[in-house]
């Protein structure tokens, strides 16, 4: 990496001195002359603030640190300890036997996949409650997958055979298929449904799951499924042709993949609060297949808090971070107590240290 | 012949391979003496240039001879596409960003779309190409000027205007007073009956004295208009070697030889002549002084080569993560091989087509293979490549700042600082050892004649401010009054002396010493008019200074030079004009260390008179004549010498009619002679020259420049060993030693000075011992102050370097504070620097002025020129130029020291900035099933060292200052810290990459466990993390920032705001998967928490580990910084200090 060879700074300014050994009265005056100008910026001498961070100073920002943190800590904890969260894995429960013969149950077209699962709420849930299907152990943010989309057929509708993206799930037989890709193709289609003990259904909420900015720009009104899940080897779940891409609420949801290979994507809402103490029965249609890949699949079922759902890592993490501030500012007061230092005095300095030295 | 680079040292080659040839070049005296090997090898016809005088169509029949027009600018409309990209590759770093965008080409290995691809490649080259373009914009504009200059140039025997673009080879030019010489041209004749042409070389090397070139005798009385020459000249091939030419000329069936002296090179001006013809020899882009248009001399700084090696490392580590990634994803699609052809994330088969085929997998290996190619597109800046243009910017600010320093402006001279490399600024901050020449850079290069010793009598009288009467001598030249240009100090006794005409012997004496004053020399008088317009000046204007001041003196004493022409010169000695013919003349040569002239007197008698250096002149003095004169003088010339003044000594002789004569015929045949030419001179000069008469000794004083003793005990309270190299005797050295301060009366010193191995061997242990202890004594008795000093001369050093010895005198000098070397030959002191170099890692600087400096110069680490009355050779062959030797004290201890703080956390923080991004990519790579997605944006990491964090690394490192001026100034001990490395090395390093590490371990995990199980998408982590390392490196940064400016504030916040937005963008585009995504997460106050929570949980360690050590173990550079800001009765401590530097206005 060497400069430009070229441009060497100044190199060839001609000299313009007189020259002449050295005359004192040379009568050529000196125009032009080089001086640089003066600027204070020129001169490196801009108005500036020197921060030097003295004791106090230091001891200040940690217990700052630790007055904010721990507030927030606090909070944090109590906030996840509020929100209940019912959470049922299922995939093993409605279907048994070895992996082989879950894989042949669930690839069955035939086959009974209704199962029923019930769950008691211990502590009273206040509306809305949130309905969240949990996958394990499955890569929605595997490269192969993210890749394989095309965001242009599903804004526009003359962007249908723009699948070039789309590989291997962007043609089948023959014709485009909208919305294609693995990402669609893959559409989660395990449906549940929730009754109280009492056999009072609840009814689920699930317009509005999806964020208005997929609703409203990312996923066209005039965009409809075409040639979904034709193909040789069915994904997932299947699309109403008549619906467009922007009502299709489950798909926006399925479309904004994943940032962990273990993740929650909202099923619905549920508007009314639940008792403690209550039992509800979930009939769960069990079509997803997870059981080819040893995924697992879970309901979960949680209020929320302003911090999300429930969590105490955040709560934890402020608690410790704060705890560590104090106890650094109580030993920097010890340290500077115990051993304090002038600021600036010289003869700090190495050289007047061990004079000789130098 | 130890001056002329052909022959070159072994160990010297190496280095000064890359740079400038200027071929030899005499030393003070300045004789432009061809050299051995030149003129011992005959041209040949294949290897010369065959020009036919006034017959460019033959001379060109093959068209291979360039024509006149000169082409800097490098490219055309149509080539500059090409050839710049062509050029622009020639760097590592283009490479390298060339190979991992040709890879993400592949479909393969597609990890970023093609924009996001090509854009860091694109916007370098497009940011390289707007530069270069402008810079050759402004060469073409030049060019088109210089091609269109009119020159007359002889057509069907009639001189006509052209154009300097159409002047052709073998053509003949007739070039005016003033004008610019338009391409190489070989006197014919010129408006002088003996053929003498002066120029002035200044824009070829700077020197404005003028040089007087010859045509030769058998051309100079044509006329071209009429009688049409016919000849041929055999040149060399074009080369560089300014001061080297070879040819010979056949005309009229005689061969006659033409030297350095025949030719004139293009950009040189015709003074003092009315007008010159010649015959273009080279032309346009084949003219040495388009030859020597080339750049400075490239190094590579110390910073640099060692950041190189973390580089490496850095390389390592990058292979390190690439194997783990494509191990891991190796590992992983193995155990689900079964599983991967319906997988719903994965889907092996493609079932789209008719067949069932794998889609986009090539088996396991492949597979593997591919991953890890992947993986170095996705980690790519883990190497921090765009840290090297952000280096060269830097520097270039760096350069801009020192070149535009007010306290580094020469006002004397009207020069400002250079930089002519841009590479090793940082160096600047880590000298060790200053290698300074004496004459002209500790001393002014401006002679002062002060004393002479006549025949054994002293005139070193009172020195008054006594010029003669009515300030100084005058003569009446057709009623106008003539003056020399200089007054010179006189003594009243001498000159009442000089005045007296008798036929006593002293006057005799008187009379001849001043009359060789005046004549022994090359200076030519120029006349010039003064302010009165009755009055003229004379003005001597010659290559060597010391004339100058000789002839100056001579002057004031009524011998007053007022013509000289080759064949004679006219002194006006005491009101009364004198002929005498210059029957011939010995030039200075650096073997001789003399010169001689043979004068022929009107009354037809001949004398030689010779001047030169003490120890060439005593030896060919006749000592019988008169021991007592020989005594005296040798006793004068030593106190002289010993008050630090240059001496000379002049002897004469005269000639017998048969010395004369053989003389004349051995001159003859050896100026002729065409091989060999300058060896057969000297021997010629070496039969004349001896005998002789002494005639006395001149005192000469060179005054110390201003500042230099305060400049060097600066230097050395940094802990810089000063070593001073001069020509000098070893008297004038040493007390020169002690009127700069190098010297003190409390050092001891040792000086070796000997004729042999076996002495030199003996001092050398000897000497080793003594300094022992000195050194013992000096610690017993903690006085800090008295140090050893070694003196050295040439004469020893001849035995010493090259041999085993050198290992003591290393020893030896490494123990000494201060080393003094005298009588040096210039490429001695390429090897006692070549010393100092192979035997330590410290950094060398050394520091000249004259064409003998240029080795040395060029060996160290850092050459600096001084851009004085030498010439420019020093200057051309350095990498930084200023006025005076005292700036190197603000050069080193301010600028230099900035730059290396300024560079080194620079290097660090772009290797941490670089890795952190890449170990946040990689945590999250862990979690894709090692797939190499990457959830922040391709965009955003595309910007991330364009945009995210560029701009404020490269303004930090070029203005933040961790001291001020002042402070460094008055504490010349905080140089240390660049010395021992402090701000940059392997400890630094490794510190600085586990903070990394931990950094991103709190960057990546505080989200990923905060958002584990919940439906975050991807986008939206992504830009999270984003915000975060941007957020991170930045705080980061302004944490060591030590000075904030209001540039250093927009910067840092700035980049910040520019982040946010261009993140905003982005997720404002609907095309892109992450539509939206941060506009969502803004709203929700995990995000924030999680934000506080990364930048604050990172940056705890670093901050206590840096209050920690600032508390405890506060360096140097700190305590200084507290003193700057909380004024600690600094100044009352140190009242007694010298300020240097007071603040500007």
């Amino acid at each position: 990496m060497n400069s430009n060879p070229s441009t060497p700074m100044n190199a060839h300014a001609p000299s313009s001195s007189s020259g002449g050994a050295g005359s004192p009265d040379s009568n050529a005056p000196r125009r032009n002359s080089k001086r640089p100008k003066y600027s204070r910026f020129t001169q490196q001498e801009l108005p500036a603030c020197k921060p030097i961070l003295t004791p106090k100073w230091v001891i200040s920002a940690f217990m700052l640190v630790t007055i904010v943190f721990i507030p927030i800590g606090f909070t944090s904890l109590f906030a996840s300890r509020d929100v209940v969260e019912i959470i049922d894995r299922y995939d093993n429960a409605c279907v048994q036997g070895s992996k082989s013969q879950k894989v042949q149950h669930i690839q069955s077209a035939t086959s009974n996949k209704t199962c029923i699962r019930s769950l008691t709420v211990r502590k009273r849930m206040k509306q809305p409650i949130y309905v969240y299907y949990q996958l394990d152990n499955f890569y929605q943010n595997h490269r192969r997958y993210v890749k394989s989309r095309s965001d242009q057929q599903l804004r526009n509708r003359g962007d249908e055979n723009d699948t070039s993206t789309c590989k291997p799930e962007h043609v089948a037989n023959g014709m485009s298929i909208v919305p294609c890709g693995l990402v669609a193709w893959s559409l989660f289609n395990d449906t549940y449904s929730f009754s109280t003990s009492n056999n009072i259904q609840l009814t689920i909420n699930k317009r509005h799951i999806s964020w208005k900015s997929d609703r409203d720009e990312k996923f066209g009104s005039d965009v409809f499924p075409k040639n979904f899940q034709n193909g040789r080897l069915i994904g997932g779940g299947s699309l109403n042709e008549s619906i467009p891409l922007n009502e299709q609420e489950d798909l926006i949801v399925w479309m904004r993949t994943a940032a962990l290979p273990t993740f929650r994507k909202l099923y619905g809402k549920i508007e009314v609060d639940i008792e403690a103490g209550e039992t509800i029965n979930v009939v769960v249609e069990n079509r997803y297949n997870t059981y080819s890949f040893s995924g697992k699949k879970k309901l979960v079922l949680s209020t929320t808090s302003w911090l999300g759902g429930k969590n105490n890592f955040i709560g934890i993490a402020y608690l410790s971070v704060g705890g560590l501030c104090f106890l650094l500012a109580t030993t920097f007061t010890i340290i500077y107590l115990v051993k304090p230092r002038h600021l600036g005095d010289p003869t700090y300095l190495s050289w007047n240290r061990n004079p000789g030295g130098h | 012949m130890s001056s002329n680079p052909q022959i070159p040292n072994p160990h010297l080659q190496s280095s000064s391979s890359q740079s400038l040839n200027f071929g030899s070049k005499g030393l003070r005296h300045g004789s432009d003496s061809e050299g051995f090997s030149m003129s011992r090898r005959d041209l040949n016809d294949d290897d010369a240039r065959l020009v036919y005088v006034n017959d460019p169509l033959t001379t060109n029949e093959t068209f291979e001879f360039s024509g006149n027009s000169i082409r800097t600018g490098k490219y055309s409309v149509i080539t500059f596409l090409p050839r710049n990209l062509f050029e622009q590759f020639h760097r590592v770093a283009y490479m390298y960003f060339l190979i991992i965008a040709i890879l993400n080409q592949l479909p393969q290995l597609a990890v970023f779309g093609r924009g996001a691809s090509i854009l860091p490649l694109a916007s370098v080259l497009f940011v390289t190409a707007v530069k270069d373009a402008y810079e050759d914009w402004r060469r073409h504009k030049s060019d088109k000027i210089e091609n269109n200059r009119m020159a007359s140039v002889l057509v069907d025997h009639r001189f006509q205007h052209k154009k300097w673009k159409d002047i052709q080879v073998g053509e003949v030019v007739k070039v005016s007073a003033n004008e610019t010489i338009p391409c190489d041209i070989v006197l014919l004749s010129t408006s002088d009956p003996t053929g003498v042409a002066y120029v002035q070389t200044i824009n070829l090397d700077g020197e404005s004295n003028l040089k007087t070139r010859y045509a030769k005798q058998e051309t100079l009385s044509r006329v071209p208009e009429k009688d049409f020459i016919n000849g041929l000249i055999r040149s060399e091939k074009p080369n560089r070697n300014i001061y080297g030419f070879q040819a010979n000329m056949e005309i009229d069936g005689k061969r006659v030889s033409l030297g350095p002296s025949n030719i004139i090179l293009r950009g040189c001006v015709i003074k003092n002549t009315d007008w010159t013809v010649g015959v273009v020899v080279y032309a346009g882009r084949e003219t040495k002084a388009m030859l020597n248009n080339s750049g400075a001399p490239s190094k590579r700084s110390r910073l640099e080569t060692h950041m190189n090696q973390e580089i490496m490392l850095l390389s390592f580590f990058l292979v390190t993560l690439c194997v783990i990634v494509s191990a891991c994803a190796g590992v992983w699609l193995r155990r689900h091989q079964d599983e991967l052809d319906i997988m719903q994330f994965y889907r092996r088969k493609d079932y789209s087509e008719g067949q069932v085929e794998n889609y986009n997998y090539y088996g396991l290996g492949m597979e593997i293979f591919f991953s890890f190619l992947m993986s170095v597109i996705v980690f790519q800046i883990m190497i921090p490549i765009s840290l090297y243009i952000s280096m060269e910017l830097v520097r270039v600010g760096q350069a801009y700042f020192m070149i535009r320093d007010d306290k580094m402006f020469d006002a004397a001279s009207n020069t400002r600082f250079q930089c002519r490399a841009l590479n090793i600024n940082e160096d600047l901050g880590q000298i060790k050892y200053v290698f300074s020449d004496k004459t002209g850079t500790l001393t002014e290069n401006k002679m002062e004649f002060q004393f002479a010793s006549i025949s054994g009598v002293d005139y070193s009288g009172e020195k008054t401010e006594f010029y003669g009467e009515q300030g100084g001598y005058s003569i009446q030249v057709n009623g106008e009054i003539w003056r020399p240009k200089i007054k010179v100090q006189v003594d009243p006794k001498l000159l009442k002396l000089s005045k007296t005409r008798d036929d006593s012997i002293s006057s005799k004496e008187i009379y001849d010493f001043f009359l060789a004053l005046a004549a022994c020399n090359t200076i030519v008088p120029i006349v010039v008019n003064a302010s009165n317009p009755n009055e003229k000046l004379v003005d001597y204007q010659g290559e060597s200074p010391d004339e100058q001041a000789l002839v100056y003196a001579a002057a004031a004493y009524g011998f007053m030079l007022i013509e000289r022409t080759s064949g004679h010169i006219v002194i006006d000695i005491q009101g009364e004009r004198q002929r005498f013919n210059v029957l011939g003349m010995h030039e200075f040569d650096s073997d001789r260390k003399r010169m001689s002239v043979i004068l022929g007197y009107p009354d037809s008698t001949v004398k030689v008179f010779v001047k030169g250096a003490d120890t060439s002149m005593f030896k060919i003095i006749d000592e019988s004549l008169n021991v007592d004169v020989v005594r005296a003088t040798e006793a004068h010339l030593h106190s002289y010498s010993s008050i630090g003044l240059r001496t000379l000594v002049v002897g004469m002789r005269a000639l017998s009619v048969s010395e004369f004569d053989t003389w004349q015929t051995s001159y003859e045949i050896a100026s002729t002679a065409l091989m060999g030419r300058a060896g057969l001179l000297r021997k010629v000069a070496i039969n004349l020259e001896n005998n002789l008469n002494l005639l006395g000794a001149s005192a000469i004083e060179d005054r110390l420049q201003k500042g230099v003793p305060e400049a060097i005990e600066s230097l050395r309270k940094a802990n810089i060993k000063v070593w001073v190299l001069t020509g000098d005797k070893q008297e004038t050295a040493i007390s020169i030693g002690y009127s700069s301060k190098l010297l003190t009366s409390k050092m001891s010193q040792i000086i070796i000075n000997n004729n042999s191995k076996m002495s030199c061997k003996k001092s050398l242990e000897d000497a080793l011992i003594t300094s022992r202890n000195v050194i013992n004594v000096t610690h017993a008795s903690e006085d800090d102050a008295s140090s050893v000093a070694l003196i050295i001369d040439g004469t020893s050093l001849v035995y010493i370097l090259d041999s085993e010895l050198e290992e003591q005198l290393f020893e030896l000098a490494s123990k000494c504070a201060v080393v003094l070397c005298c009588r040096v030959a210039p490429l001695q002191k390429a090897g006692i620097v070549a010393l100092i170099k192979k035997r330590t890692d410290d950094m060398s600087l050394a520091i000249g002025d004259g064409a003998n400096d240029v080795s040395m110069i060029q060996m160290a680490d850092v050459g600096v020129g001084i851009s004085g009355q030498e010439g420019r050779q020093a200057v051309m062959a350095s990498d930084f130029a200023m006025g005076q030797f005292r700036f190197l004290v603000p050069l080193l201890l301010v600028h230099g020291h900035w730059n290396y703080q300024r560079m080194a956390y620079m290097i660090l923080y772009n290797f941490y900035r670089n890795a952190l991004f890449v170990l946040v990519l990689f945590w999250y790579v862990l979690y894709t099933g090692f797939t190499l997605t990457t959830a922040i944006t391709e965009w955003s990491s595309v910007l991330y060292s364009i945009i995210y964090t560029a701009i404020p690394t490269i303004v930090i490192g070029i203005l933040d200052k961790d001291l001020g001026r002042k402070s460094l100034m008055t504490y010349p001990q905080l140089y240390g810290s660049g010395q021992r490395k402090e701000s940059y090395n392997a400890k630094l390093f490794w510190v600085t990459m586990v903070d990394t590490l931990w950094q991103s371990v709190v960057a990546f995990f505080i989200p990923v466990l905060a958002y584990w199980k919940s439906d975050i998408d991807g986008s939206s982590l992504g830009d999270l993390w984003t915000l975060a390392v941007v957020f991170m490196v930045n705080i980061h940064l302004a944490m060591d920032v030590i000075r904030w400016t209001w540039i250093s504030h927009a910067s840092v916040w700035g980049s910040i705001i520019a982040t946010c937005i261009c993140v905003i963008i982005i997720d404002a585009l609907p095309m892109l998967p992450g539509y939206w995504a941060i506009f969502n997460l803004a709203g929700s106050g995990l995000f924030w928490i999680c934000l506080l929570g990364v930048l604050i949980a990172s940056m705890i360690p670093r901050f206590v580990v840096k209050m920690f050590m600032q508390h405890c173990k506060p360096c140097d550079l700190q305590i200084a910084r507290e003193a700057e800001k909380f004024r600690n009765s600094m100044e009352i401590t140190r009242s007694g200090e010298i300020e240097m530097n007071l603040p500007h206005r």
